[in-house]
């Protein structure tokens, strides 16, 4: 799975979001922050978090979801880096 | 100090109505809102009962955007009339998204402005009777039988199922900075609450209060009072509920929401406010017998005590009674009233017989049926009570009975089975509930200029 990929399948849950500002959606990157660029309230960010998890099939360990940043890249880091654990 | 508080605004969701005025057209032409509910018919022999005043998503206006993760829990309540945002519908379960849109009517039919709902001197008091079962039941399955992560849910459990969900979402969607309460007593929820809110106002605690109660759509309330084997069976859904007739046997669970908008009278009056009613007087007790369940003669009878001390000279045209259509309940009820008010001057009406049985919304959404009396100067009916009891009942031979000695029958002209036009000046409105807990309102036609 790409880092692309990974951002596909973020906004194809952001869009299901109803509090995302849908126009901002569609000029979405890497750099983007879930809060501050696309309108999501912070107590949502948990929501996306559980959904990536279902959308990819990942289990996040808990550490990692408590310092996890607010930019779309944190959640694609995430994704990567649990998908593909360090030996 | 000598504050009266007046009634403004009112809202509300009805089964099988889209609005007040088409509410207010059904109780006063006699109909049955109470239908079979699908919800209980698939449950076949698991439950003894399968009618209901219920009322669908898409009947209120709504949808559901359904989590992909966990079966039956909502991701979020979906307006398709657009009028609650997002965040709020974020918030909510079924029950506090009807205490948003009842609110939302009792502002507006209150004619407040937005310095006015937003002052520190505007305050919420809204309950429900029920947790937030639907909203627990899937989170609890979610967890405990499919082994998922708490975040699997989302942030939502707690707002959505806390038990003041319903005034905390009101008052984050109006932005209002007075007081946020809900009071629980069971089916007395929805008057205790606005006696609550009366008490506010009259003490000069707050200057306008958003009241009422709440009972959202839920099986699973439903399946609770089931299990108990009190709800009325063996009748059509529109014969079910038959408060006072001699073959009544029980309740019809239903569901509704109903918020009214109370303002000081002065203020009221100042701003050229339509007065819907003045409230006169409010008193609550307890049955103080140790019996969660019974009705109580002596409980009753303090309850009017209490309402006639508030209100001195009470005189209802009209007693607005709890009438749940239980055997043991209607009869002490009938009997404690008449014992108070006599046996002539003034009707008893049953709006259950008409909806059935809304829990922590039933005294509101009866308030609201109230209002209308006084409106429309028509007694609404109860309806069903085809033949009332011409023998006497156990209790009145009892050696400990010290209430009127006649059987229900000899009541009939107190009650009457459609509604009827009269002159209404005053209504005693009555609501009680399980743990012997007792609330009484009097409210009176607005004479004053």
């Amino acid at each position: 799975m790409t880092r692309q990929d990974v951002l596909n399948g973020i906004v194809k849950i952001l869009q299901d979001v109803k509090t995302v500002d849908q126009e901002a959606l569609k000029k979405v990157s890497e750099d983007s922050d879930f809060i501050a660029d696309l309108g999501l309230p912070s107590t949502e960010l948990i929501n996306i978090i559980a959904k990536a998890e279902d959308e990819f099939g990942l289990e996040f360990e808990d550490d990692d979801v408590d310092a996890l940043g607010s930019k779309v890249a944190d959640t694609i880091d995430l994704v990567m880096r649990t998908q593909q654990p360090a030996k | 100090m000598n504050r009266q508080v007046a009634v403004v605004g009112m809202g509300g969701i009805f089964p099988a109505c889209q609005s007040v005025e088409e509410f207010s057209g059904k109780i006063f032409t006699n109909q049955s809102l109470v239908r079979r509910w699908d919800e209980a018919v698939v449950l076949g022999k698991q439950v003894r009962s399968n009618v209901s005043g219920f009322i669908t998503l898409e009947e209120a206006g709504l949808s559901a955007q359904w989590s992909t993760i966990a079966p039956g829990y909502p991701d979020t309540l979906l307006d398709l009339r657009e009028r609650i945002p997002y965040e709020n519908l974020a918030t909510s379960d079924i029950g506090s998204v009807w205490a948003m849109l009842s609110s939302l009517d009792a502002v507006k039919t209150g004619g407040w402005n937005k310095q006015e709902v937003e002052s520190e001197r505007t305050g919420i008091a809204i309950g429900s009777g029920g947790g937030g079962h639907s909203i627990l039941r899937p989170s609890w399955n979610s967890f405990f039988n499919d082994g998922k992560k708490s975040r699997a849910l989302g942030p939502h459990g707690v707002g959505r199922a806390m038990t003041y969900r319903d005034a905390a979402n009101v008052s984050c969607l109006l932005k209002t900075k007075g007081l946020s309460e809900s009071l629980g007593s069971a089916c007395a929820t929805g008057l205790g609450n606005i006696g609550y809110a009366y008490r506010m106002i009259k003490y000069g605690i707050q200057d306008r209060m958003i009241a009422g109660g709440v009972e959202g759509t839920s099986i699973e309330t439903f399946i609770g009072f089931d299990a108990m084997s009190i709800l009325s069976r063996g009748f059509e859904p529109e014969l079910s509920s038959r408060p006072f007739d001699k073959n009544r046997s029980g309740f019809v669970c239903s569901f509704g929401a109903a918020v009214v908008a109370l303002e000081e009278l002065e203020l009221a009056k100042a701003r050229g406010a339509e007065i819907l009613a003045v409230i006169n007087g409010f008193h609550a007790n307890s049955d103080g017998d140790g019996n969660m369940f019974a009705p109580s003669y002596e409980g009753q009878k303090r309850l009017w005590k209490g309402l006639k001390a508030d209100v001195p000279g009470l005189k209802p045209d009209v007693v607005k009674a709890h009438a749940t259509s239980t055997p043991v309940g209607d009869a002490i009820e009938l009997f404690s009233i008449v014992s108070e008010l006599g046996e002539e001057g003034y009707h008893i009406s049953a709006p259950k017989s008409q909806f059935g049985h809304m829990l922590g919304a039933a005294g509101s959404v009866e308030f609201i049926v109230a209002l209308q009396m006084l409106k429309n100067q028509k007694v609404a009916p109860c309806l069903n009570s085809e033949e009332l009891s011409d023998t006497r009942e156990a209790m009145q031979d009892l050696d400990t009975w010290i209430g009127p000695n006649n059987p229900m029958a000899a009541y009939r002209h107190l009650i009457p089975a459609h509604s009827l036009e009269k002159e209404i000046n005053q209504i005693t409105c009555l609501n009680y509930g399980f743990g012997g807990t007792n609330a009484a309102m009097s409210i009176s036609k607005y004479e004053g200029k």
